[in-house]
Order: C-alpha cells, then sequence, then structure tokens
C-alpha cells in the first residue's frame, strides 16, 4: 500500500536524523562549534550587561567568541598536559 | 674453537685496521631542499597538523584573531592607538611568518630525512630472485614474491633478493650500498657472526644459500628507511615531557593574559586584543615550540647518517643517559683476529709434536682462530695423518669451553680453556697429570695479554698455544671520554683473569669480568640496573640476544644472527661494536641540545618583558621600565614580536647540526650551558630588539 506523505515525513525526519548522529559521531567538531555558537547566546547578553553598555552589541558576541576561544584553548592546554601521546 | 670468548669474529677489513674516519651511507642529494620545505611550511599551517604543536597552535589562533581585528580593529570594543588596520595587519604579517618558519624548521629536517630515504631506496631495486622450491628445483621470481621462510640461491655477480641467514655455501659480499664500506665480507652458514645477509647487496663470488627472514617491506633497509622519514616517529619520552612543561608554561600565559583586561580597564589604561595577544606570543616559548621537532628529526638523521638503524626515537634518546656500558673484549676492545703466534710444549713434547695434535684438534675448526692454528703447525711441517670423513669434529660449545676431534682410532683430541682441558686430562688420566708446566706456560701467555689454549690427546697434556690480540688503537683515549662524560666501562670476556686484567689496564676500562659465561652477561646487565643505572651493551650472537634485550640500549651487529638483531633496539650496519660509543654521543648531543634551546628560549622571556610590558603600561606608570629607550609603544611590540619571529630560523643550523658535543662532567656541561644559552639568551635580545626598533622606527612602520 502506497504511503501517504503525512506518514512518509516522520519517516524522513527520523532517517536525516540518524543520518545526522552517524555523520556527528564521525566528525563531532561541527557539532562542538555549533554548540559554542549557541552557549555565545547566553554569554554576550551576559558581557553586555556587565560592560553596562559601554560596548556594542557586535562588540560583545565578539568577546563572548573570543573568552569561548580562550577557554577552549585552556582547555586543550590541560589535555596535552594530561595526555601528551594523543598529540 | 676458542673456548676464551663465545662470540668469535671472522676478520673483516673493519675489524682489522685502526680505527677509520667513520663511513657514511652515499651523500644524499639536497638540491631543492629548500624549495620543497617552503612548500611544506605552507601545507602544515592546517590545524590538523598545526593542534600536535600546543605552543604553535596557540600562536596559530593568535594569528587568526590578529588577522580578524586587521580587518575591524574595533570589533572587540574601542581599541586605542592609530593606524590600528597596518599595525594590527604588521602584527598578523609576523605571527603568521612565526607559524611559517616553525614548519620550515621541520620541514628542512624531514626534507633531510627524505632525501636519506630516497638514497637507500635507490640501493634497493627489483631483482630477480632463484627460489629454490621444496622439490629442489630453482624457479625465478620478483624479490618482492619472496617471503619469510623461503630459500633462494644466490651466485657470483647476483644482488641479494632480501634479508636473510645464510644456510649453505661460502661467499665474499660487497655491502657498500648500505654501509659504504667497500671492502668485502665474508659470509658462511654456522657462524655467529657472518651468516647474516641484508637485502640489496651483492655476492662477488663462489654461491650462498639464503633462508629469507623478513616479508617484503620489513627488511633492515625498509625500516632504515621508514625511521630517516619519520613515517613512523613518536614522541619520546623526553619530547613528551619537554611538550608537557611548554605546555603548562602556555597555559601559565595564557591565564595572566586573560586576567590583564579587568586590570588594564581598572586602572584606566585599557589594552587592545591584538596587544595581548603579542604579550602572548611573546611570553610563551615560541623558540624551543617550533623547533623541537626539527631537534628530534635532526637527531634520528644523524644516528641514520652513522649507519646505525635504531627501532625507535626512544632508544637513540636513553644513549644520551647510558651510566654503563658493557663491551666484549675480542672483537670490540681488541682487533678481533686472534692468530696462532706461538706453540709452548709442555711435558717433554717438542713443538713439532705439539703442531701435529693441535692440527687434528683443529682440522674441524671453521674459526679463524681454528685456521690460524691449522696454519701454524703445518708451517712446523704437521700433517693429518688419518681420514677426516672417518673423523668425528667435536664443536666448541660454551659448557665445556673447548673443542677437537675424535680420531678414527679412539683416541680424543682436544683444544680450550686451560681449565677445561685440566679436567678433561684428569678425568682420563688421573694418576699422571702434571700440570705445572702447564699453569707455567698459561701464566706466560696471559701476562702478554694473549689467549692461552691448551692442547690434549686423551690423557696426555701437550701444551699451550698462544693466540695473540691486540687492544684497537685509541681505544684507551675514548674510553677516557666516556669517563669524563660520567660512563663506566665494563669489559666482558670469556678469557682468563690474568688475560682480562693484562687488557684491561691496557685499554683503560672501568672494570673488567673474566670468565664470564653468557649467562653472566645477563646478570652483569641485571646487577647494574638494579644500582638504578642504565645499561648499554653490544652483541652479535644468538647467546648475547638475552642480554641485548634486558639492556637499555642493545647494539647488535649486521653481521649478527637474526636473534641478536631481534632483541637489540639498534643495529649496527658497519657491524663495529665501537659505534656504541658515537651512538652515546649522538644521544647525549640531541639532549643537550634540546636543554640549551629550552634554556635560550626562556631566557629570552626576560628581555621581551622589557621591551613589551613598559610599551603596554606606560599610562599605568611603567613606561620608566623601557631600559632600550625604543622608540614607541607599537614599535616595541613589532621590535619583539619580529626578534620573536626572526631567532626560529636563526637557530635552524643549531637545531639541526645539534650543540657541539663536549665531554665534560655533567657539571661543568651545565656551568657552560648555563652561561651560553641562560646569559646569552638574555643579553642578546636586548642588542637585537633594540637594533630592529632602530631599523622599524627609522622605515617608520610605527
Amino acid at each position: 500500500m502506497k504511503l501517504k506523505l503525512i506518514d512518509e515525513i516522520p519517516v524522513q525526519v527520523v532517517e536525516s536524523a540518524v543520518f545526522l548522529r552517524d555523520e556527528l559521531r564521525k566528525r563531532p567538531l561541527p557539532l562542538r562549534l555549533f554548540l559554542a555558537l549557541c552557549f555565545n547566546l547566553i554569554l554576550a547578553p551576559t558581557v553586555l550587561a556587565a560592560t553596562d553598555g559601554a560596548i556594542s552589541r557586535v562588540n560583545a558576541y565578539a568577546l563572548g567568541i573570543l573568552a569561548l576561544v580562550t577557554v577552549a584553548l585552556a582547555i586543550y592546554l590541560f589535555a596535552v598536559m594530561l595526555q601528551p601521546e594523543r598529540f | 674453537m676458542t673456548p676464551a670468548n663465545s662470540s668469535t669474529r671472522t676478520p673483516s677489513p673493519s675489524n682489522q685496521s685502526p680505527r677509520q674516519p667513520r663511513q657514511r651511507t652515499a651523500k644524499v642529494n639536497t638540491s631543492g631542499l629548500y624549495n620543497r620545505a617552503i612548500r611544506d611550511a605552507f601545507a602544515k599551517l592546517n590545524p590538523r597538523l598545526m593542534v600536535k604543536n600546543p605552543v604553535m597552535f596557540v600562536v596559530w589562533v593568535g594569528t587568526i584573531i590578529t588577522a580578524i581585528v586587521t580587518i575591524d580593529p574595533n570589533l572587540f570594543g574601542p581599541s586605542p592607538g592609530h593606524n590600528l588596520r597596518l599595525y594590527n595587519g604588521l602584527l598578523a604579517l609576523i605571527l603568521f611568518l612565526t607559524l611559517l618558519f616553525a614548519n620550515f624548521a621541520e620541514a628542512v629536517a624531514e626534507g633531510r630525512g627524505k632525501a636519506q630515504a630516497d638514497a637507500l631506496r635507490a640501493t634497493k631495486s627489483d631483482t630477480s630472485a632463484r627460489k629454490v622450491l621444496p622439490d629442489g628445483t630453482i624457479q625465478e621470481v620478483s624479490s618482492t614474491a619472496l617471503r619469510r621462510g623461503d630459500q633462494v640461491k644466490v651466485i657470483a655477480g647476483d644482488i641479494i633478493p632480501g634479508d636473510g641467514e645464510v644456510i649453505g655455501g661460502i661467499a665474499s659480499v660487497d655491502e657498500s650500498a648500505i654501509t659504504g664500506e667497500s671492502a668485502p665480507v665474508l659470509k658462511q652458514p654456522g657462524t655467529d657472526i657472518a651468516s647474516s645477509v641484508t637485502g640489496g647487496t651483492r655476492i662477488l663470488s663462489d654461491e650462498l644459500m639464503i633462508r629469507i627472514t623478513a616479508d617484503p617491506g620489513k627488511g633492515f633497509i625498509d625500516r632504515m628507511i621508514a625511521l630517516v622519514e619519520g613515517a613512523e616517529r613518536s614522541k619520546t619520552p623526553n619530547e613528551i615531557a619537554l611538550t608537557i612543561l611548554l605546555s603548562a608554561l602556555t597555559l601559565i600565559f595564557l591565564v595572566v593574559i586573560a586576567a590583564i583586561p579587568p586590570i588594564a580597564n581598572y586602572s584606566k589604561s585599557p589594552v587592545s586584543i591584538a596587544n595581548l595577544i603579542s604579550l602572548l606570543v611573546a611570553l610563551i616559548p615560541t623558540t624551543i615550540g617550533g623547533l623541537l621537532s626539527a631537534i628530534g628529526i635532526a637527531g634520528m638523521d644523524r644516528v641514520a647518517q652513522f649507519n646505525v638503524i635504531a627501532t625507535s626515537g626512544r632508544a637513540v634518546e636513553a644513549c644520551g643517559d647510558i651510566n654503563t656500558l658493557i663491551l666484549d673484549k675480542t672483537g670490540t676492545i681488541t682487533l678481533g683476529n686472534r692468530l696462532a703466534e706461538e706453540f709452548l710444549p709442555v711435558n717433554g713434547h717438542s713443538a713439532e709434536e705439539m703442531a701435529h695434535v693441535s692440527l687434528a684438534a683443529s682440522v674441524f675448526d671453521e674459526t679463524p682462530e681454528g685456521k690460524s692454528i691449522v696454519r701454524l703447525a703445518e708451517k712446523l711441517g704437521a700433517t693429518v695423518d688419518f681420514d677426516p670423513n672417518k673423523a668425528e669434529g667435536v664443536e666448541f660449545s660454551a659448557k665445556t669451553r673447548m673443542s677437537g676431534t675424535n680420531l678414527p682410532d679412539g683416541q680424543e683430541v682436544r683444544k680450550g680453556a686451560v681449565s677445561a682441558i685440566k679436567g678433561f686430562v684428569r678425568s682420563r688420566n688421573s694418576a699422571n697429570s702434571d700440570l705445572s708446566e702447564l699453569d707455567v706456560a698459561y701464566e706466560r701467555v696471559s701476562r702478554l695479554g694473549g689467549t692461552p689454549l691448551a692442547v690434549c690427546r686423551d690423557g696426555e697434556l701437550y701444551g699451550v698455544i698462544y693466540l695473540k690480540d691486540i687492544v684497537k688503537p685509541g681505544i684507551k683515549e675514548r674510553f677516557d671520554q666516556m669517563r669524563r662524560m660520567g660512563i663506566r666501562t665494563v669489559m666482558l670476556t670469556g678469557d682468563n683473569r690474568i688475560t682480562a686484567e693484562v687488557i684491561a689496564a691496557e685499554a683503560g676500562v672501568d672494570d673488567f669480568i673474566a670468565e664470564a659465561t653468557p649467562e653472566d652477561k645477563i646478570d652483569v646487565v641485571r646487577a647494574e640496573q638494579a644500582q638504578g643505572k642504565l645499561v648499554a651493551m653490544t652483541g652479535d650472537g644468538t647467546n648475547d640476544a638475552p642480554a641485548l634485550a634486558q639492556a637499555n640500549v642493545g647494539v647488535a651487529m649486521n653481521s649478527g644472527t637474526q636473534a641478536a638483531k631481534e632483541a637489540a633496539n639498534m643495529v649496527d650496519l658497519d657491524s663495529d661494536p665501537t659505534k656504541l660509543i658515537d651512538i652515546v654521543t649522538i644521544g647525549k648531543q640531541l639532549l643537550i641540545t634540546r636543554g640549551a634551546l629550552t634554556t635560550f628560549s626562556i631566557a629570552n622571556d626576560i628581555s621581551k618583558y622589557f621591551a613589551i610590558i613598559p610599551a603596554m603600561f606606560s599610562a599605568a606608570g611603567l613606561g620608566t621600565l623601557n631600559i632600550m629607550g625604543l622608540a614607541s609603544s607599537q614599535s616595541a611590540i613589532l621590535s619583539a614580536l619580529i626578534y620573536n619571529a626572526l631567532i626560529i630560523p636563526a637557530l635552524i643550523p643549531l637545531a639541526l647540526k645539534g650543540v657541539e658535543f663536549r665531554p665534560l662532567t655533567a657539571d661543568q656541561l651545565l656551568q657552560r650551558n648555563v652561561l651560553i644559552y641562560g646569559v646569552g639568551g638574555v643579553i642578546a635580545p636586548f642588542i637585537a630588539i633594540k637594533l630592529i626598533d632602530m631599523v622599524v622606527a627609522g622605515i617608520g612602520l610605527a
């Protein structure tokens, strides 16, 4: 029996989700970058609020990303110290 | 066969002559090396490769951020200063050049290794081989079709198709393709040291039956190629320790830099992101971070240039920390071609009688010592008066310490260690054993530093053969060098105590062990290691394999058995046991070079503080620290970073060549290196940064 469109959509969504999950397992970096940018959506307004309007919204978002990059570098350096043979 | 030392030596030219200048592999073709290195320097900017070097990866991230603020200088907030785009662009360019120079250093080191690998590959050729099938017929196959366990026949003029063990025949082999030594080497089966052949070498005369011991791509030349190419290079323990230190320093400075903006803003002297990144790059040890891998690769190349195959960089590094060197006497400390010099008859026998019995005892002895006894006996008119086909040869063993012949008429003639022959004689003729003359002859030979071999027929002693051995010229000076470096030398020999003492005193070793059995070798290694020492030893026989495996650094001779080569972590293609001394020197040089450049890199920071900090915080009153009198804050920062970038290519030659090795004590070395690289590392940047600042200000860049 031919599936109706309404029945096909959930199947396609599930297949897409499974595909994405498999791809992200192989290459986790894009997911992490995306999650970091999402986290910046929380961080940047905090920076903006902390500077009390002295900087613009663009500056706040840029500083948020810079802070995340700095934290990521620190985590990377910790990882090198704890598991140097990986590098 | 001699009982005195269980590893006998086939006399080869390299063992017989005084120490020759080191034979190297063929000169490699380095044309185009720098062009390729420049291309590779750009290719190494790939983040997947940069992430393996933590210090340079931080510089890489800093470069990208600086490039971004070149496009929009106020991206992270209002930035003080003028001509910010030009200034930030210059900073980004200098940081980019820092990365390129570091990658270039690594690429040059790798390029030299690749050129060496290409030269080695040229010695390999896809040759045809005469494979011997199970039914005895011969089939022509390609050398790449051969597998471990196959048997091949090679005749005069053929290239040996793969690494193997000689199981039949006797021939001269030209090993110059891999060792550079043009004098041929005799290969024959059954001996511990002359039965191993390497693929790519050429048979000059006669023929050999060879059992292949390595699959294609797994032979010694292939391992050497992989080693010098760096394809299988992983970080050594010392490199890992240094990487952890550099990462820790980088992390500390990253945290410090990250803490500066709030403090700077509070004190009303805000600092731009570009300046913060500049300060970070100036503080982190970029010099040693950029040169570390080049030093390691160059060290491995130096080992390969000495015709030594090391299984890993770890083995080369371990050489640098060696405390004790265990060396055989015969062939290592002495020339090794012990030849029969004289017959000393005892108990009323004449020299001719003794020659006759000695000849009978040596007729099945294929060793050089045995053949020299035969020659000396024949000079005295001795002949073989029995049918060798009806006689039975008795091989030497480390347990019996004697060899000989069981004659067709039932008599047993033996030659060997004096104590072993005494026991043999007593067991055959306990009532009439007059050993006093034997002891006198034995002592006389021993005091001359020779090896005494007693000869008997059944229960009758005939005398002592004097085997002469000569200490290699120049060996005493090398051992003095080792002593100054804090390395203790121990001589192991199966010879008697008196002979060992005489040779040890002449050669200048620190200690010796006489009448050593193969089990003693591993016991000596273990005893030294139990005291916390790192032990290096050489060996070539199957009975050396356990000790080679136990030692921290085991160097097997290429002419040795497969078992020895598999047990060791280095193989010397020249089969020169004294090469261990050169390898220890290279290992020490590697560690000293790393230490010196690390000291220099960290010492540089002091002068960079005096350049950048006053420039960045002049508004906060730190301008008085501008002791170099730099033109402006921008020129100071630019000058410090330009120096930071230029010092990397300036130190490439030192990194690749290595700090010159001096056989000094540890304290003297430390004092010397702290003076040159520590104090020099503080003073040199002051001068260099000032000069660069004058140029920068003069051009009007800042």
